[in-house]
């Protein structure tokens, strides 16, 4: 994985890499498993970005996240000049940028309430341009978290007393586990396998609540 | 014809002492959706192209059966406005996709080979076969699957989740459970929990990939020292306790090691934050497995 093409993965999804490079990257990403499945997710996150450019906007949600994913740009540029650029720390860190995004839109739609969208976490910098901080992107999700928490707590009267005790717990062994992350973190930054690691778990808590409030929501 | 038997079948059905038994002609290529409230819903296969019905609904509760199209739909009605609990026995052609559901439903499918879907809140699924996209969703209940081949996801939230003897993309995942795969044929697996092990016994196939992570849980994992994987695995603060020695490659982390095996065509990760690491033979697999199953033994 930590070859001396790995940093260039992310100039090569983007076609920057000049004639001779492109062919010897080309060349190696035969031989490596690792690079090939990088550029597969880089990709895919490229192309997760490209289709919510695509998107119909909701509500004021899209232009404000819009302007803020296209700095220096107004809504409306054709988003298939954007240089996505990451490493590969960062990736799972955008992936769960690029979840909030979908599912800001999928929340209106959910609850059809945009005057509450106004509440969905301010971004920021750039999307494209993901932070080597932990903070900043942990701030960003913790908010979704919250927002997503607020939807559960509002939505859980509809569910049985037990379901409602077994999702609590796991949301609880998640919050523990992203809680010891984070305080690895603290003594360790830069860790890579910390950073991914407390990015997929806070992913997870995103999904668990996103799947609990769909069922709460299906409860009549 | 058709016609004929969906007129037949759209009606609630009588039920004579808190039983419904009813037999429906379907067509080649039919679906089966089953929504059940509460109770059961367990599914047999035959070789018939028709679908017998026996339910235990109680003497207040009934069926109603509707087929549209090349669906045919069994839902448990309601007199009084609140919803019945059903127990229901139902017999299917072998190949016909499921879509079954409930709440407080228990769900079991035996030896089916068609697409299966069943999702449910408070109950286990038990599933023997099914082919194509295999989807088993449970909140409160563990998840079974053996015998299957396609696509599989399945997942549970409080519960462990298990599949045997599986075909596929694989993508199995709890979060207060553990998950285990025991002869897996993929080329393409994910396996996670938050809060219990992860066990692995399968193929590593040249220019697959497979990923199995837990926070608290170990990770074991059966690697054949001939295999051609790219091995990374990632501990916080637990242990890596390879049976065999690992070609380390690549830069060094302070918590995550690369090993190359072979050509390295395969892609594997395996992190745990709080557990170990265990990467074993096959055959040592397999002996662990005895070990277990011996003192499992009443």
């Amino acid at each position: 994985m930590n070859d001396q093409w790995t940093d260039r993965l992310s100039e090569y999804v983007d076609g920057e890499l000049a004639n001779g490079e492109r062919n010897a990257l080309e060349a190696h990403l035969a031989t490596c498993a690792a690079c090939r499945a990088t550029v597969e997710d880089l990709r895919h996150v490229v192309a997760r970005a490209q289709s919510l450019e695509n998107r119909p906007p909701k509500a004021e949600l899209w232009s404000g996240i819009h302007a803020r994913l296209t700095p220096g740009r107004r809504p409306g540029v054709n988003a298939r000049s954007w240089r996505v650029s990451f490493n590969v720390p960062q990736l799972i860190a955008a992936s769960i940028a690029l979840v909030l995004v979908s599912g800001g839109g999928m929340w209106v739609a959910l609850h059809q309430r945009p005057a509450v969208v106004a509440k969905f976490p301010p971004v920021p910098g750039s999307l494209v341009q993901v932070s080597n901080d932990p903070y900043v992107w942990t701030d960003r999700t913790d908010a979704a978290i919250a927002d997503l928490q607020g939807v559960f707590d509002r939505n859980k009267s509809r569910l049985d007393t037990s379901t409602v005790r077994v999702v609590t717990r796991a949301f609880a062994t998640i919050d523990q586990a992203i809680a010891e992350a984070r305080a690895a973190l603290v003594a360790d930054p830069s860790d890579a396998y910390l950073n991914l690691h407390l990015a997929d778990t806070m992913r997870r808590k995103l999904e668990l609540l996103r799947r609990i409030n769909a069922i709460a929501t299906a409860q009549t | 014809m058709l016609t004929t038997i969906a007129a037949a079948v759209l009606a609630t059905l009588a039920p004579m002492q808190g039983e419904t038994d009813t037999t429906i002609a379907v067509p080649a290529g039919a679906s089966l959706s089953v929504n059940n409230f509460g109770g059961a819903i367990v599914v047999h296969t035959w070789t018939q192209n028709r679908v017998k019905v026996h339910a235990e609904h109680g003497s207040r509760g009934s069926i109603e059966a509707s087929l549209s199209g090349t669906v045919l739909t069994l839902k448990a009605g309601s007199r009084h406005g609140a919803p019945s609990v059903v127990d229901f026995d139902i017999t299917v052609p072998a190949d016909m996709a499921l879509n079954l559901s409930g709440t407080y439903t228990e769900i079991e499918v035996n030896g089916s080979k068609g697409a299966i879907t069943a999702e449910t809140v408070d109950g286990s699924i038990d599933v023997r076969g099914g082919s194509g996209n295999v989807i088993l969703h449970s909140v409160q209940g563990s998840v079974t699957l053996a015998d299957a081949t396609g696509r599989i996801e399945v997942n549970s939230i409080n519960e462990s989740v298990e599949l045997s003897n599986i075909s596929g993309p694989i993508r199995a995942e709890t979060t207060n459970g553990d998950v285990t795969l025991w002869g897996i044929k993929s080329s393409s697996v994910e396996a996670t929990t938050i809060n219990g092990d992860v066990e692995y016994e399968g193929t590593i196939t040249d220019n697959g990939t497979y990923t199995f992570n837990s926070h608290n849980g170990d990770i074991t994992v059966s690697i054949p020292e001939n295999a051609n994987v790219t091995l990374t695995v990632a501990t916080a603060n637990g242990d890596i306790d390879p049976s065999f020695t690992l070609p380390f490659t690549g830069r060094p982390e302070r918590h995550r090691y690369t090993f190359k095996l072979g050509t390295g065509s395969a892609r594997m990760e395996a992190e745990s934050f709080q557990g170990d690491i265990e990467l074993r033979r096959p055959a040592e697999m397999r002996e662990r497995q005895k070990d277990k199953d011996k003192h499992e033994e009443p």
